[in-house]
């Protein structure tokens, strides 16, 4: 596995799409002073291939391997991510040698999609039974709408991308579990309902990430890092709580810097905790997001690196 | 240069009553309606209704009304429970000049 991660050099203040979206001092400031949001990632005069890009041409572990590429996937947060008729995903494939791979996108997990398409490209290459196939899974979207620019009451998006290069075995760093927990009754706008979501969040993602703990045979003792998406710091505050983990052992380094990067987040975070020297070999840690959207989606996997 | 401390009980009786008061009187506004009969009991998310949003909005107008400034570090969805248990963990976690 191989991962890249790409944000663009320009950076807006949350304060740019909260007036564009009529959001109130007050409401800014809970944004800037509890959930920890500042600053948002954006690429004004590039498209969603340029930001795909950003995360493939730092991909080294790709240059050479392009033939063995058997997947491409494009983690979504939103299943509309260009206008009709566009296939950006198509193109870049082309223009990186990839164009035999069987492209398609992942999605219905909102900003979740990301760690589903990573189990999702393991268990095509497994079913193959192709040591030598390779999947590749990209994310990152445009902000490039109105609900693909901020979470109401919770985050705001970022511009960014990542690549993740996924094989069916090898050393590292290797997928030891994944756990997801659906639920579709959230697929409704009742005010009462999302109160609802609200109140469970924290215990719901918290739930997954012990649930996929569990399942890899390990207990949070043993997870020296969590990389999380990045919708804002007082959730995740709240899930260290329940989980009882201490929070300075969650990389929230880019919420305030580049906002909530759709499926990106977790991979992004990924290249972080590695400049950071925080991954040890050997050493298991999670990559946890929840998305909202139509329904809601917590999941959560254990990598060792 | 700025520390935390914790109010002593003895001081707290009087603050958390202030406090409550207060609350009692911005909820009207942060939940954008009338609100009558609200008491330190009264369950802020349960019976009022109240979002996460708004009651970080409550603490933030907490704050300018009575000029305090409050750590948030620790603040969890259970201290939103009732309008009293607000008060207790703003009583407790009041930023002052060291």
């Amino acid at each position: 596995m191989a991962v890249a991660g790409y944000l663009p050099r320009q950076r807006v203040p949350i304060e740019e799409p909260a007036g564009r979206l009529g959001l109130s001092a007050m409401q800014v400031k809970v944004f800037r002073r509890y959930h920890g949001l500042g600053e948002v990632a954006r690429d004004p005069d590039g498209g969603l291939p340029d930001l795909l890009r950003g995360a493939l041409s730092r991909l080294d572990g790709l240059r050479g391997h392009e033939h063995r590429v058997r997947y491409v996937l494009h983690a979504r947060t939103f299943p509309t991510v260009v206008p009709h008729p566009y296939h950006p995903v198509h193109e870049l494939c082309e223009e990186y040698g990839l164009g035999h791979a069987a492209v398609f996108a992942v999605g219905h997990h909102a900003c979740a999609s990301g760690l589903l398409a990573v189990e999702t490209a393991g268990r095509l290459l497994g079913a193959d039974g192709d040591p030598d196939g390779l999947a590749l899974v990209l994310a990152g979207e445009k902000a490039f709408t109105g609900e693909a620019q901020m979470v109401p009451g919770t985050s705001f998006f970022g511009e960014g991308a990542s690549a993740c290069l996924v094989a069916a075995s090898g050393e590292r760093d290797r997928l030891l579990s994944y756990a997801t927990d659906l639920h579709g009754e959230f697929d409704t706008d009742a005010a009462d309902v999302a109160l609802e979501f609200q109140r469970v969040y924290a215990s719901a993602l918290a739930g997954t990430v012990r649930a996929a703990v569990e399942r890899a045979g390990l207990t949070m003792d043993a997870i020296g890092l969590i990389l999380p998406h990045n919708v804002n710091r007082i959730a995740w505050h709240q899930v260290c709580r329940t989980l009882g983990y201490p929070r300075e052992r969650v990389v929230l380094d880019n919420v305030a810097s580049a906002g909530h990067v759709f499926c990106a987040d977790t991979f992004i975070n990924y290249r972080t905790a590695l400049r950071r020297g925080l991954l040890r070999r050997g050493e298991p840690y999670v990559m946890a997001a929840a998305g909202a959207g139509r329904g809601a989606a917590f999941s959560a996997m254990v990598l060792t690196h | 240069m700025t520390d935390r401390y914790t109010a002593p009980p003895v001081a707290e009786a009087g603050l958390r009553e202030r406090l409550v008061d207060t609350i009692c009187a911005l909820l009207p506004r942060v939940l954008g309606r009338e609100v009558s009969g609200a008491t330190a009991d009264t369950a802020l998310m349960g019976a009022l209704g109240l979002s996460s949003t708004a009651g970080l909005e409550l603490v933030l107008e907490l704050e300018e009304r009575l000029d305090l400034e409050i750590s948030v570090e620790d603040l969890g969805r259970g201290d939103f429970g009732t309008v009293g248990s607000l008060a207790d963990y703003v009583a407790g976690n009041l930023i002052t000049e060291a």
